[in-house]
């Protein structure tokens, strides 16, 4: 019983020191006040005030416009070069390394790319644009098209990541239910619809909460971008709680805040991971 | 028996102190260093420290890139809230009122007082404009290095061919909507060419439209308070209708946001004829522009004024007395006449030490550069630049609903009350424990 506990205990000390000692300073911060002249509990008035707050609600809204809009379309994707590349003859290793590429650009790197990119006018996609007569938009400085902007980076960097998981899954189906399904004489559509689909359901739970967590903490695009401009369109969560930390030194705010997206974020997984027991104990 | 680990630990302190030998008296410091324009500013600070540190073996500095203005502010309170702050901190010169009120830059007047000066005597050497974002409650916060204002930059071949004369760009805001109009090219729906572009993005759309309100007579803050300012007021309410009817009833400047960098590039691809931007930028457009282009003063409507905006050398609360004394001395040095001077040639910004413009170098510089000069003469126009207690997001409450209206969102009434209410309630804490916080009323 000792030896066990005492080979996990330098991943506890770390877990208590990194993990757990922040959730209890987080939740002391989120229930005081700093003033200017010094720091008093205030009980729950730091969530009242959250909630109140309109900026809060629009980065409530924005991150579940963003995580729908990302996570939804690079799963399908994931799926689709998952598909295409998981036979693909001789140059299956190249056409994978082509998708995987947005994998391995930096996310801040890949930012500063797109910001030209989505330059009005004069970047590449509006260039293309007036060649084929369209006129070109302000991608980054219209309230209206920035989130979307963003989400269309966000789904064209992280697709080939996720489309890792996907074959891993795909190839982990036996052989013996694709033959079996062909053997029954099932077209192609019957048998993604009949035998991939549902043997790669748990492939999908995790991807899915890997995907939904991603759209939560990734915000380093949002500060090469948009810094949360223009008016709020792009404040994510985790941008609004550095604001309210880094800009406005209203720590209370800022640590209500994360403990509300921490309590999101734990409901989330709960709630996918538990939906992904199903299939497997029917198997 | 109980003394032995003293001993030991004795040793231990001595042989670690043997073991390091350091250069007799060599204090190392740190120089926090914004990059906030474009242009090859880092390499020139580079080479500025090694000749510094070359100079001053006693001291051996460092240059630390911290990023924009706004990254640079939150760098450095991290590092005096972990203990460790750099010895001196290039800083947006309009953060200082909000660092002074919280206690985390000091004051310089003791080192000033050391040198054997007056505060009077230090003070004077600089351009009278910077000194309200300089002295505050009377005591020297900063030493302004780099300075600059917004200015008119125009595409002297567009202005031909629409028939403009560019030796006479644009004095009112009349003129300027004028040629603007001239300059702007349609084809069909798509508009191929834009008369006027000014940034709005955060840190620059709020600089641009104190420009115009004090162009149009207005003030934006209040100078000797910090938690005062004059968003919804109808100097600021023209300056703001007129960015916006230029956009929505004019349309010869594109709507929604638009960034620093897209401005410039638009301005040096051809794409914009006119651009309202820092004289920060002027080295880098000189190098970069592939035709004749001038600069003017700002247009104005009811007066000529523009904000000064650049940055001054600051020391953080913490320091000990050797980094501090190491920090100022680096500080002399940065600001004297020569080295300002110098930066000022490599970057477009202004020496805001009087005496740089003295030097036989500078002579001849503006003689073979006169776009320089008129960013230099329209300091004679300048007024301090908006600071306050909290102030990025005070101003962020501004650009928020600047950026609102450019995209034809709200109207400039209802944004310029929302951006006062957001604004008032920012700065209410400082207000209260201040302007509101009467003897004999607790």
């Amino acid at each position: 019983m000792l030896l066990p506990l005492a080979l996990l205990s330098p991943s506890l000390v770390f877990l208590a020191l990194f993990t757990y000692w922040p959730v209890v300073e987080v939740l002391w911060d989120a229930t005081h006040a700093a003033t200017r002249r010094g720091t008093r509990f205030v009980g729950l008035d730091n969530f009242a005030a959250l909630f109140a707050d309109p900026t809060f609600q629009r980065a409530l809204l924005n991150n579940a416009l963003y995580a729908l809009g990302t996570v939804v379309p690079s799963l399908v994707l994931a799926l689709a070069f998952a598909l295409a590349l998981n036979g693909a003859g001789r140059m299956r290793a190249l056409m994978r390394a082509v998708f995987f590429l947005p994998v391995m650009i930096p996310l801040v790197a890949a930012a500063a790319l797109f910001l030209f990119l989505f330059l009005p006018g004069i970047g590449l996609i509006d260039h293309h644009l007036a060649r084929l007569g369209f006129a070109g938009a302000n991608w980054l400085g219209d309230p209206d098209l920035a989130l979307a902007a963003i989400t269309v980076l966000t789904v064209w960097k992280n697709a080939g990541y996720y489309m890792l998981f996907v074959l891993a899954g795909l190839q982990a189906i036996p052989d013996e239910a694709r033959e079996a399904a062909l053997l029954d004489g099932a077209g192609p559509w019957q048998r993604l619809r009949h035998v991939t689909l549902p043997a790669l359901r748990p492939t999908f739970a995790f991807v899915g909460v890997i995907a939904l967590l991603n759209a939560v903490t990734q915000v380093d695009h949002v500060f090469v971008l948009t810094k949360g401009g223009p008016s709020d369109a792009t404040k994510l969560l985790l941008f609004y709680i550095y604001e309210q930390a880094a800009e406005r030194y209203d720590a209370g705010r800022a640590a209500a805040a994360t403990v509300v997206t921490l309590a999101l974020l734990a409901a989330l997984t709960a709630l996918s991971l538990s939906r992904s027991q199903g299939p497997e104990t029917a198997r | 028996m109980i003394s032995w680990w003293k001993g030991a630990a004795l040793a231990l302190v001595a042989a670690a102190g043997l073991a390091a030998p350091r250069p007799a008296f060599a204090t190392d410091i740190e120089l926090f260093f914004p990059v906030p324009v474009d242009g090859a500013l880092a390499r020139n600070m580079s080479g500025l420290i090694k000749e510094f540190n070359d100079s001053h073996p006693d001291i051996k500095a460092t240059p630390v890139f911290t990023g924009s203005y706004d990254d640079t502010l939150l760098k450095t309170r991290a590092s005096i809230k972990a203990g460790k702050p750099p010895a001196a901190v290039i800083m947006s010169a309009n953060f200082l009122t909000d660092l002074a009120i919280e206690r985390e830059i000091v004051p310089m007047d003791d080192l000033i007082g050391k040198d054997g000066k007056t505060q009077d005597a230090f003070t004077g050497q600089f351009f009278p404009a910077l000194l309200p974002n300089a002295v505050i409650d009377r005591k020297v916060y900063g030493v302004p290095f780099h300075n600059s204002t917004p200015l008119l930059y125009i595409n002297a071949d567009h202005f031909k061919e629409a028939g403009l004369d560019p030796e006479k760009p644009p004095r009112t805001w009349a003129e300027l909507t004028d040629a603007a109009r001239k300059l702007t090219k349609r084809e069909g729906d798509r508009t191929t060419r834009w008369g006027l572009m000014m940034p709005s993005n955060y840190d620059y759309g709020g600089w641009i439209l104190e420009a115009l309100t004090m162009s149009n007579g207005g003030r934006y803050y209040n100078e000797e308070y910090g938690g005062e300012v004059y968003y919804d007021t109808p100097t600021m309410l023209g300056a703001l209708t007129f960015w916006s009817d230029l956009v929505h009833k004019a349309k010869v400047h594109p709507a929604g946001e638009q960034k620093g960098p897209a401005v410039t590039g638009a301005f040096l691809a051809g794409q914009a004829s006119m651009m309202i931007i820092s004289t920060g930028s002027l080295t880098f457009i000189r190098d970069t522009a592939k035709f004749p282009f001038r600069v003017a003063f700002v247009p104005m409507n009811v007066r000529q004024a523009v904000p000064i905006g650049g940055a001054s050398l600051v020391q953080p609360a913490g320091l000990s007395a050797e980094k501090r004394a190491a920090g100022w001395t680096l500080i002399q040095w940065l600001t004297s006449p020569e080295k300002s001077g110098w930066w000022s040639r490599a970057t477009g910004y202004f020496a805001p030490n009087k005496a740089a413009y003295d030097l036989p170098e500078m002579k001849t510089f503006l003689e073979k550069n006169p776009d320089a000069k008129i960013a230099v003469d329209q300091l004679a126009n300048a007024k301090p630049w908006f600071a306050t207690y909290r102030t990025v997001p005070v101003r962020k409450a501004i650009e928020d609903e600047l950026q609102s209206v450019l995209a034809g969102k709200r109207q400039p009434k209802e944004a310029l009350a929302a951006a006062q209410k957001a604004a008032d309630a920012l700065m209410r804490p400082y207000v209260e424990d201040t302007a509101l916080r009467l003897p004999g009323a607790e």
